[in-house]
């Protein structure tokens, strides 16, 4: 498979890899905290969570590798192989479920992919800078399936 | 007069049950999309795309779908990968 290339302008690279700065840490124990650990063997739990952490840094580590290395304006990512483009992709993912939980768990499910919220100016401006990044995330998400996925 | 032979009967019966099924369940999720959720079912559950979407959909539409049944250790696995995906992955006994 072909590189992957996910482009984005300056500006966006350096809001969003601020972001990921500040949110990493948490978004890792949010990924394991989250995760449905069955407990009956404790064995079992035990390997389930080893594996879950050990992801999660991975995810951490290539998202700030990624948004690190994008330099120039329009900053691009480029993902060398599909298996890359993949855990990049799971990463996206487990960075939106951290901002859901950790900075606008009161918003309704509904109304979180709506752009009306960004608008709220009833809302603090930390919580629509992350709304911001949460869509930015996404649709880099959504780039990035469409280029695995033809028919996506 | 020799002693007859006697051969005592012995029948012996082993009855073997069989170990219990356990189901893969997906729930639904506000956050990951459905086209990134049918790729996790095509890379997990190495089915074609059409069968995946089919899930995706039961998922979202009735917020459960059981997306694969088996022995204990391959649906433990299972379902840590999906989860490895950042899906909503259960273990349900069958039955």
């Amino acid at each position: 498979m072909a590189e992957l290339r996910l482009t984005m302008t300056a500006e966006a690279r350096k809001v969003l890899t601020d972001l990921l700065r500040l949110i990493a840490p948490a978004a890792a124990r949010v990924s394991v905290n989250r995760a449905k650990i069955p407990d009956a063997d404790p064995e079992v739990a035990s390997f389930w969570t080893e594996t879950l952490s050990a992801q999660a840094g991975e995810e951490a580590r290539l998202l700030a590798t990624a948004f690190a290395s994008a330099k120039g304006d329009p900053a691009i990512i480029v993902l060398r192989n599909e298996a890359q483009s993949l855990a990049f992709l799971r990463a996206l993912s487990a960075v939106r479920f951290a901002l859901r939980d950790l900075v606008f768990a009161d918003i309704p499910d509904s109304q979180l992919d709506g752009a009306e919220d960004l608008e709220d100016e009833s809302l603090p401006s930390e919580k629509r800078h992350a709304l911001a990044c949460y869509s930015c995330f996404g649709l880099l998400q959504q780039s990035l399936i469409h280029q695995l996925d033809s028919e996506a | 007069m020799g002693k007859p032979k006697l051969k005592p009967e012995i029948k012996t019966e082993s009855v073997v049950q069989p170990s219990p099924k356990w189901n893969v369940v997906v729930l639904n999720d506000p956050i990951n999309y459905t086209d990134y959720v049918v790729l996790a079912f095509v890379k997990v559950l190495r089915v074609t795309r059409p069968v995946a979407k089919k899930l995706m959909l039961q998922v979202h539409e009735e917020g459960r779908a059981m997306v694969w049944t088996g022995d204990r250790e391959p649906a433990e696995m299972m379902a840590l990968e999906l989860q490895q995906w950042h899906l909503n992955a259960i273990l349900e006994k069958d039955g």
